[in-house]
Order: C-alpha cells, then sequence, then structure tokens
C-alpha cells in the first residue's frame, strides 16, 4: 500500500467561512426578509440589495458516493461550486442571479430531483438506519421513509398543508431521530422480552451495569447461573439492556412492529413545544412496503387537512379539539396501551368532568 | 458487478417517485463489494423482518475513543463484504455548507477505502461515511486528517454540535449559531474524542425560536437566540400584507399567545411587554416585522429521547445569555455543569435524568445558578420543600 | 510524581480491573488522583499518553470505558 498522509488529530471540523458561496459570505448576518417563491424555491434578501435564490430538493439521506459527484456537478455549472444541506436531508443549491434560477430548476427536474418540501407542507422525513446498519433497529427506516414518501409527495412538491407537517421514523425507541416532538412519528417497538444467553452473558457482560440499565427494575443478578433473570411481567421491552448487554437479544421478527406517535413539535410558535404522543400502539412490519403503517399516517394526514385551521399544526389542532375527538375523526380504536402508566402519567389522566361525547 | 444477490423485496422500493436509497445502494453496487453485500443482507433483512447487525464493541482510530462505530454482520459466511461494516462519523462543518472541491475530496477517499455509502447528514449532524473494514479505519482517518477533517463524537462524549442556518441566509436569527456552534466544537475537541462523561452531551444552536434544528428535543443543552426589547415594525409593510389578502386580525393578531398585539386596519399595535418571543407573527410577516434590537440567547437543558424513564424536552436555566466570543460565561457555565454531572451522575445518566433524580433546586444551588421565574412554567404544588442551614434561625 | 510511574499505575489499575469491573475514564481519573494525590490533569495526560501509544484504549457497551485492547482476533 502506498504511504499515508501523516494523520492529525483534535483538528475539528474545517472553517465554515470556506465553503459559503461569495453572496451568502459577502451578506452574512445582513439579510432582512425572504420570501417564498414555490413549493422549493425562495428567495433572502439583504441590506445590500443582493439576493440568493435557494432550490431545495429532496434526498434519501442514504447517499451514494456516485450520487453526491452528480449533485457536486451541478452545483458546479449552476452555483459557483457551493451547495448545501438541510437540517431534514435535503439538498440546497444557492444562485446569486434570477436569471440562473430557471436552468438549475430544468436540470434539476431532468436528472429527476424532486423539488419542493419549503413551506407549510410535508418536508423530508427525519430517520434513522434502521436494518442498513443498526444492531438495535426493531423496524426498517429508510423502507418505511420511501413508502411514506411515495405516498404523500404531492406534499413536498406541490399540495399545501395549513402548516409544516414533520414526519419522522425511529427504527427504536432510543429514537436517534428525535421522534419524540414530530407532528406524526413512526418508532420501531418491541413486544416481547429480550432472552438472555447465560453462557455468552457470563463473559461478554457486567451485572451490575446490565441490572442497572433496566429502567423498570424488571433485571436481577442469578448468582447460580452467574448471569441475570427477569421478571417478565416488569419487562416494558424498552430494549435498554441489549444496548448494554449484547447477551440479551430483543428482536423478534413476528412481534416486532412500529408505533405511531402524533401531535409534537419543537416550534415555540403560537404554543409551546410539544411531545407526540401514542396514537396507534402496534402495526407490524409489512416490508417492503409496510401498508398498514402509510394508510394509518394517510388517514391521521386527512382528518388533519380536513378539520385543521391556517397555521395549526397537528399537535395544536388536536389540543383544540381533544384527543377524543382525534381518534373520533381519524377512527383509530383507543386501547389500553393508550392510557400511560410510565413516568408521566399522573399528568395525562382527565381530572375535570369535561370532555366530548 | 451490482447484481451478486436477487433482491426483489428492494427492488420495489426502486418504483415510485420519491428518490431512493436503494437505488443509492445500487449504484454504489457497481462498484463496491461492501454495497453488494449490503444489498444481500438488507434484503434478507426485509425477507426475515430483523436486522442482521451486532453489537459495535471495541473498534476506532488510536487514541480516539470517539467518531466510529463498529458493527458486524451476524451472516459474515453469507455475505463477507458486510462481515466488517463500521462506520465513521466526520464532524461537519457549521451549517452544513460545502464546496464541491471538499465533497469530491471526501467522496475519492471513501470510494478508495469504504462503501461509496453516506448518510448527508446523520442525526446529530456529522458526515456518516457508512461501512468499512477495521484495517482501513487508519487509513481513512490518515487521509481525511491531513485534508483538514476530524471525527466527530460518539459515545460518552461530546458529540457533534450542530445549528441552524443562522445568520448565514436567515434573517430572524438572533446569536451566530454557526459561529458559536464551530466554536464549541473546537473547545471541546478532547471531550468529544476521548469520553470522559457519564454518557452522551449534546449541544445544538438555534438562531430563534421556531428552532430548526430541533435543540429544545434533541440537545443536552440547548441555545435558542432570542431579544429584548421593542419588535421592529415597518407599518407600510403591514398594510402591504393586508392588501395581499392577508387577514392580520385572524391570522395574526388572533393567533398571538399572549394576546399583545391589536389591528385597526392601518396600524399594528404590540404591546412589547407582554410578548414572550414566540415568532409567530414574524414568520408570518416577514417583511413587515423584525426582532428587538439586544440579541442573546436562552440556555435551556436536558432534553432527550425517551430512553430510559420518558422524553424530556429542555428547560429554561439561563433566561438571557450574550453570546459572543470568547464566550467565557457561556463555557464557564458549561464546566460547572459538568463538573457537577461527573460528581454525581451514574453510568449511561443524561444531566437532564441527572436533575430530575436529584432535583432542580439542588442542581440550580450547587452549580451556582440563580433562581428565575422564567426556569418554570408555575410554582411547586406541594408544601414539601428543603431550607438551607443559613434559613434557620438557631 | 513521574510520568511514566503514574501510567504504570494506571495501566495497572485497568489491568486488575479487567472481567471485574470496566473503568470509565472519570473512575480512573477519580481514583488515582485520590489515592496518589496527583491532579487529575495530570492523570488525564499520562492516561492521554497511554491510549495514543496503544497500551489502552476505548470500548463501548452502551457507555463509553477504558481497557486493555485483546490480542489479535
Amino acid at each position: 500500500m502506498a504511504e499515508l498522509p501523516q494523520r492529525q488529530t483534535d483538528i475539528g471540523p474545517p472553517h465554515y467561512e470556506q465553503f459559503l458561496p461569495p453572496v451568502i459570505k459577502k451578506n452574512y448576518g445582513k439579510w432582512i426578509y425572504h420570501e417564498e417563491l414555490g413549493p422549493g424555491y425562495m428567495v433572502h434578501v439583504a441590506e445590500s440589495g443582493d439576493r440568493v435564490w435557494t432550490v431545495r430538493v429532496a434526498s434519501p439521506r442514504l447517499l451514494s458516493t456516485d450520487t453526491i459527484k452528480e449533485i457536486c456537478d451541478i452545483a458546479d455549472k449552476h452555483c459557483d461550486g457551493y451547495l448545501r444541506f438541510t437540517t431534514r436531508n435535503n439538498i440546497e443549491f444557492m444562485v446569486d442571479d434570477e436569471s440562473k434560477v430557471e436552468p438549475l430548476m430544468k436540470e434539476l427536474k431532468e436528472k429527476g430531483y424532486m423539488i419542493g418540501g419549503i413551506g407549510s407542507r410535508i418536508s423530508n422525513v427525519v430517520h434513522t438506519q434502521g436494518w442498513v446498519h443498526c444492531h438495535s433497529a426493531a423496524t426498517d427506516a429508510s423502507g418505511i421513509v420511501k413508502a411514506l414518501m411515495d405516498e404523500l409527495h404531492e406534499y413536498f412538491t406541490s399540495k399545501d398543508l395549513q402548516a409544516r407537517v414533520r414526519l419522522a421514523v425511529a427504527c427504536c425507541v432510543n429514537m436517534c431521530g428525535a421522534v419524540h416532538c414530530s407532528d406524526i412519528a413512526i418508532v420501531g417497538v418491541h413486544k416481547t422480552p429480550p432472552r438472555i444467553e447465560h453462557e455468552r452473558l457470563r463473559n461478554l457482560c457486567e451485572i451490575p451495569s446490565t441490572v442497572a440499565s433496566c429502567p423498570t427494575s424488571a433485571i436481577s443478578p442469578d448468582p447460580q447461573k452467574k448471569s441475570v433473570k427477569i421478571k417478565l411481567e416488569k419487562c416494558m421491552y424498552c430494549g435498554n439492556c441489549y444496548s448494554v448487554c449484547p447477551s440479551m437479544p430483543i428482536a423478534d421478527p413476528k412481534n416486532d412492529g412500529v408505533a405511531i406517535v402524533v401531535g409534537g413539535k419543537v416550534s415555540n410558535m403560537r404554543s409551546h413545544p410539544m411531545f407526540s404522543k401514542l396514537a396507534i400502539p402496534w402495526l407490524p412490519n409489512n416490508p417492503p412496503r409496510w401498508p398498514e403503517v402509510v394508510d394509518a399516517v394517510r388517514k391521521i394526514l386527512d382528518a388533519y387537512i380536513a378539520d385543521a385551521r391556517k397555521h395549526e399544526r397537528v399537535g395544536e389542532w388536536i389540543e383544540r379539539i381533544g384527543w377524543e375527538k382525534f381518534f373520533k375523526l381519524t377512527n383509530l380504536e383507543f386501547k389500553l396501551q393508550h392510557v400511560d402508566d410510565f413516568t408521566f402519567a399522573r399528568e395525562t389522566w382527565r381530572m375535570a368532568a369535561t370532555f366530548k361525547w | 458487478m451490482g447484481t451478486k444477490h436477487k433482491t426483489p423485496l428492494l427492488d420495489d422500493l426502486e418504483k415510485g417517485p420519491f428518490p431512493s436509497f436503494v437505488t443509492e445502494i445500487k449504484k454504489a453496487a457497481e462498484h463496491s463489494e461492501y454495497a453488494q453485500d449490503l444489498l444481500g443482507q438488507l434484503e434478507l433483512s426485509f425477507k426475515e423482518k430483523v436486522t442482521h447487525w451486532k453489537h459495535g464493541g471495541i473498534v476506532g482510530v488510536r487514541g480516539y475513543g470517539s467518531g466510529v462505530i463498529g458493527r458486524y454482520s451476524d451472516v459474515p459466511e453469507e455475505f463477507p463484504g458486510v462481515a466488517h461494516f463500521h462506520t465513521l462519523r466526520v464532524n461537519s462543518p457549521s451549517g452544513f455548507f460545502y464546496s464541491t472541491k471538499a465533497l469530491r475530496e471526501i467522496c475519492e477517499v471513501w470510494d478508495k477505502y469504504g462503501s461509496g455509502l453516506t448518510n448527508m447528514h446523520g442525526s446529530t449532524g456529522d458526515i456518516i461515511l457508512l461501512g468499512t473494514k477495521t484495517e482501513n479505519l487508519e487509513p481513512v482517518f490518515a487521509e481525511l486528517s491531513s485534508r483538514g477533517w476530524d471525527l466527530g463524537g460518539s459515545g460518552s462524549a461530546v458529540r457533534t454540535p450542530s445549528c441552524c442556518v443562522g445568520q448565514a441566509r436567515c434573517e430572524w436569527s438572533n446569536i451566530d449559531t454557526m459561529a458559536i456552534t464551530h466554536d464549541i466544537t473546537h473547545h471541546y475537541q478532547d471531550e468529544m474524542h476521548r469520553p470522559a462523561f457519564p454518557y452522551k452531551f449534546k449541544f445544538k444552536v438555534a438562531g430563534c425560536a421556531i428552532d430548526c434544528i430541533a435543540s429544545i428535543a434533541r440537545a443536552d443543552m440547548s441555545i435558542i437566540g432570542t431579544w429584548k426589547g421593542d419588535i421592529q415594525i415597518d407599518q407600510d409593510e403591514v398594510k402591504a400584507y393586508a392588501a395581499a389578502g392577508m387577514d392580520i386580525q385572524k391570522e395574526i393578531v388572533e393567533l398571538c399567545p399572549t394576546g399583545c398585539m391589536s389591528w385597526d386596519g392601518s396600524e399594528l399595535k404590540i404591546n412589547n411587554e407582554d410578548c414572550n418571543r414566540c415568532m409567530h407573527c414574524i414568520a408570518k410577516m416577514a417583511k413587515a416585522l423584525r426582532p428587538g434590537p439586544e440579541k442573546g440567547a436562552t440556555i435551556l437543558l436536558g432534553s432527550k429521547a425517551p430512553i430510559v424513564t420518558g422524553a424530556l424536552m429542555s428547560w429554561v436555566i439561563v433566561p438571557f445569555m450574550k453570546m459572543e466570543p470568547p464566550y467565557e460565561e457561556f463555557y464557564d457555565l458549561v464546566d460547572r455543569i459538568w463538573e457537577w454531572w461527573d460528581e454525581y451522575g451514574k453510568n449511561r445518566e443524561r444531566i437532564g435524568e441527572l436533575i430530575e433524580r436529584l432535583g432542580f433546586p439542588r442542581f440550580l444551588k450547587e452549580v451556582g445558578i440563580e433562581p428565575h421565574p422564567a426556569m418554570v412554567k408555575e410554582p411547586r404544588r406541594d408544601p414539601f420543600f428543603f431550607w438551607s442551614e443559613e434559613d434557620i434561625e438557631k | 510524581m513521574e510520568r511514566e510511574e503514574l501510567k504504570k499505575i494506571i495501566y495497572e489499575l485497568v489491568e486488575k480491573s479487567m472481567g471485574k469491573k470496566k473503568l470509565k475514564q472519570s473512575d480512573i481519573l477519580k481514583k488515582v488522583s485520590a489515592e496518589h494525590g496527583v491532579d487529575k490533569g495530570e492523570v488525564k495526560a499520562a492516561l492521554r499518553e497511554l491510549m495514543d501509544a496503544g497500551k489502552l484504549i476505548f470500548t463501548y457497551f452502551g457507555g463509553s470505558y477504558v481497557e486493555i485492547p485483546p490480542k489479535e482476533e
């Protein structure tokens, strides 16, 4: 092998300034307003009178170097060799003159890129690794996202909604994608307890930290086996023990599936940020297109579209109409699992005699 | 290359209008054995409805405890190309801006040593280089670091800080999110690369309360830009919005959460004393309204996903802090918080959980932060509170 | 204390602990600092030298630990 260059440590990321398009660098901190010109197209205006037009396209997040090189070609041709990614895995191409917008959008469309995602619509889906790369995944993430967005793509490219609807998919309750504050989110869940591989556990895992990992104290030492035991009735299948001890696998193809949670948001606009709450406790993993999951999301979205007011996020809509009406409008079944018996349970019970029939 | 395994289930996900991750893996499979066997193993997961990755473990680059996620296949005989499939987290530049030159360089290194697959970006905000063998980790690190790229955080360490686009391209940003993020990242290189904490610690920096980076939901420390002083109004532009069809009364005044606005058809009035700076009116009338003049940030602490005892959002610990270089007040605060966490935190206990366990008042007292009504939604309901020695008459 | 002596103390602490309790970096800093009256910063610097030389490594099992590297796989 050829000799390697000298490695360096603790140099940190390169300075962002070298990656800024000239019009951005020149007007940094001096922007005065922006306007949305289309579903995937906006202009920012600076004090100097300079403008920057941004065209946003979707990406599947999982990108080959081939595709990255292709978007580099596009950015070289139209955007002086600069581009950026958004926090939701979209790609943004920026130009400093209105005349450059049309040719850029034309080429993006010709190459099959999906333009959109700006404003009151569905933007790209924040998601985790799933079966592509994660050991604790209870479901896939990329597959669900693809199936979901094939169904809902018009809300990315053209159709307006009352407000932004943020979708997210997390392949287990670790929720690397911060699913817990999204308008509609899908999270992989287990329904059965971990299995203990006593022989392996003895060598591989530390008993005290395995015991300590359980939030419901379901795990205790088993001195005879030099292993641990589980009180099955206490386990709520979070999988935290498996993160600490690889000899407690919890994946169960027949019973793993997804839950759907709704009504979360991080924005402080109008109302406080909100957690997502349980809408559907379990749907099966049904690859490659998870039809039950896609249908359920569609049903919730359709109820929102039919009933929400302008500027109302999903969570604000549900708060206004009440959860009892949410279940009625969406036609989702209210089950025992919807009633909280965990950390925040008390705060969620209805301590009032007022509710809707 | 490319068609080593039959993948009927995955092939179905090449159909349909949304960009396909399967197509991406197939593109890489044209020149990468990793990607070929990834397709095969993923098809097996789709068929069996279960992951085929094993726990990580002990791979990394020399001297670091961060930046590499070890991953092994549990069916290596069938898919030798992904027997090792380790990920590198490369610290992204603030704001996710890139030159094509820089991106091409990263691609070149990754085509040479890895699967040719990436995430732009991972959930925390790193450039994710997805899948390589143990023996390639040092070469990738040497190639990348010699070109000015370093690894990001993983494990019980500072995780790669990230931010919204901020003042680079947003008129609402009250703080220079990209500069702050860059500074924090460089300030805490050792804490990022050599895990020394009870568990992970994430910083995220948002320019305003709209929080496009979701800092309040997924950062142990959320830095959210805000202001003091009056919202700046351009009455002519307000009228222009009305003339263009906006129902100012209904869409702005009536949706204001504090009821601090009024509109008589020609003038918009704001009682700024009652404004809680939620950003609704400013966001809906970008040309007419701008944040007030004195800029800074609200510092919030503690958010995390549900593992283990339920999800938390960050809550206010410093109502207002100027965020200007060299950020001494900020770093001093962070160091005091970490010292307290190091003293009392259990393994895998996030700072938010520790505060829940030991109590927010105790945290405030021991870290040396003055209580302020902005820190709570309401005072406690119960009469069970502690006093200090100095509060007691002897 | 001489740097080499400090490194030896740290290495032996990790070695003794292997298979019994996984040590976190902060466990080592606290213990060595308290038992030998050495500043935590100094312990940290010595530990870093051991890491950079590959004598000790970080491992990850739901948390980051300091361990002796395994013999060739």
